[in-house]
C-alpha cells in the first residue's frame, strides 16, 4: 500500500516535469511503467509485434496528452487508460485478433521459486498455460479487466476510471470474467466432470 | 443445484457480491452478512475459494517484459514541443490578429506538426526497430509459430 503510494508520488513528480518540457522526466516514467504496459497489452491481445507498436503508441500518445493529464489523477491509470483505449480500437478495426498464447517463459523467469522438483515445475507451467488457454478464449473486455485487477491491482475506483464505466459495472464485468474463466480453466483441466 | 442444501442457507450469495468480497470492495454490513453466510454454506465457500484460486494463478503468471527498453526508441520518436503555457501564447497571438488569418496560421500550424509528427522520417524508425528487435524465437514465444507471423503485415496496417 505505501509502496503504491510512493510510486504514485514519485509518478506524479516525474509527469509534472514532463508536462514542462523535460524528457528525462518523461524518460524516466517510460522507463519506469514500459515492462507493465508492454505486459499487459501482450497478455490483452496475444501478439507481441502489436504489443511493442502499442507500448510505443501509448508513451508517445501520453506524451501529447500530458497538458490535459491531471496531477490528482494516478498516472499509471491515465497511462493504462490511453493504452486500453488504443489496443481497443485496433480490436474494434480488427473485429477480433486470434490470440497467440505465448509461452508462460522459463521458470527461472518466476521470482520467488524455492527450488521445486522437476514434476512441480512441469505441473506449475501446465497449469499456468492452461490459465493462459483460459483467458485467451475470454471476450476481450473480461480479459482486459481481470488483467487489470489481478497483475496491476486496481482497486474497483481505477478500474472504473481506467475503463470509463461505473462501479456497479466493474463489480458484474468482474464476477463475470472470473466465473467465465473458471469455467474454461476447468474444461481445460477437466475438473467441471467431478461436479 | 440448490436442492443439494438444506433451505435455511438460501439464498446463495451471487458471484457479483462474492467477487467484491474477495477484492475488499464490500462494504461492512454487506461484508459481516456475507461472511455469516460463508461460514455456514460450503456451496458458497467453494465458490469463493475457487475464485481466489484462480486469482492467485493469474497472480503467478510470470510477467513478459519487452526484449528491448523502449526509452530511446521512444524519446526519438517525441514531438519536439510540450508546454502547457503553448496553447494559450497562440491563443493570444490569434486573438490579435483577423480571424481569417488566425484560422489560416492555425491550420499551417497544425500542418507543419503533422508533418513532423506522421511524416516519413518520423514513423519509420519505429518500423525499423520493430523488425530489429522483435523477432519472435520460434517455440518461445508462440505456440504456433504459423500464427505468429501470418497476420503481422495486416495488424501493423491498422495500427499505424
Ligand atoms: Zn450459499
Amino acid at each position: 500500500m505505501d509502496a503504491k503510494s510512493d510510486d504514485a508520488a514519485r509518478d506524479r513528480a516525474l509527469a509534472l516535469a514532463a508536462r514542462g518540457g523535460d524528457r528525462q522526466a518523461f524518460a524516466s516514467l517510460v522507463r519506469r511503467h514500459q515492462a507493465r504496459l508492454f505486459n499487459f497489452l501482450l497478455r490483452l491481445l496475444g501478439r507481441r509485434e502489436v504489443a511493442m507498436d502499442l507500448t510505443q503508441d501509448t508513451f508517445l500518445k501520453a506524451w501529447s496528452a500530458l497538458p490535459d493529464w491531471q496531477p490528482a489523477a494516478r498516472f499509471s491509470t491515465w497511462l493504462f487508460q490511453i493504452g486500453r483505449n488504443a489496443a481497443f480500437d485496433v480490436l474494434r478495426r480488427q473485429q477480433r485478433i486470434d490470440f497467440v498464447s505465448y509461452d508462460a517463459g522459463n521458470p527461472a523467469d518466476e521470482p520467488g521459486d524455492s527450488a521445486p522438483s522437476p514434476e512441480q515445475q512441469y505441473a506449475d507451467r501446465q497449469r499456468l498455460r492452461l490459465l493462459e488457454r483460459a483467458l485467451a478464449a475470454l471476450p476481450a473486455e473480461q480479459r482486459e479487466i481481470l488483467l487489470l485487477r489481478e497483475l496491476e491491482d486496481m482497486s474497483y475506483a481505477e478500474l472504473a476510471v481506467t475503463l470509463g464505466i461505473n462501479e456497479g459495472t466493474v463489480k458484474s464485468r468482474l464476477a463475470r470474467a472470473r466465473a467465465a474463466a473458471l469455467l474454461h480453466y476447468r474444461d481445460y483441466t477437466g475438473e467441471h466432470r467431478d461436479e | 443445484m440448490s436442492d443439494l442444501h438444506p433451505p435455511p442457507i438460501a439464498p446463495h450469495v451471487t458471484d457479483d457480491e462474492l467477487s467484491a468480497y474477495l477484492d475488499a470492495e464490500l462494504a461492512a454490513p454487506a461484508r459481516q452478512q456475507l461472511a455469516a453466510h460463508l461460514s455456514v454454506c460450503p456451496r458458497c465457500a467453494d465458490r469463493l475459494s475457487a475464485f481466489a484460486d484462480l486469482a492467485a494463478d493469474l497472480g503467478r503468471l510470470p510477467s513478459v517484459a519487452p526484449e528491448v527498453d523502449l526509452t530511446g526508441v521512444i524519446l526519438g520518436r517525441l514531438p519536439p514541443i510540450v508546454s502547457p503555457s503553448r496553447p494559450t501564447f497562440w491563443a493570444g497571438w490569434r486573438a490579435l490578429l483577423p480571424v481569417g488569418i488566425g484560422a489560416t496560421a492555425s491550420v499551417a500550424l497544425g500542418l507543419a506538426l503533422g508533418a513532423a509528427l506522421f511524416g516519413t522520417g518520423a514513423a519509420l524508425p519505429g518500423v525499423a526497430a520493430m523488425q530489429v528487435f522483435d523477432p519472435l524465437p520460434p517455440g518461445s514465444l508462440c505456440l504456433g509459430v504459423d500464427s505468429c507471423y501470418t497476420r503481422h503485415a495486416n495488424l501493423t496496417g491498422v495500427i499505424r
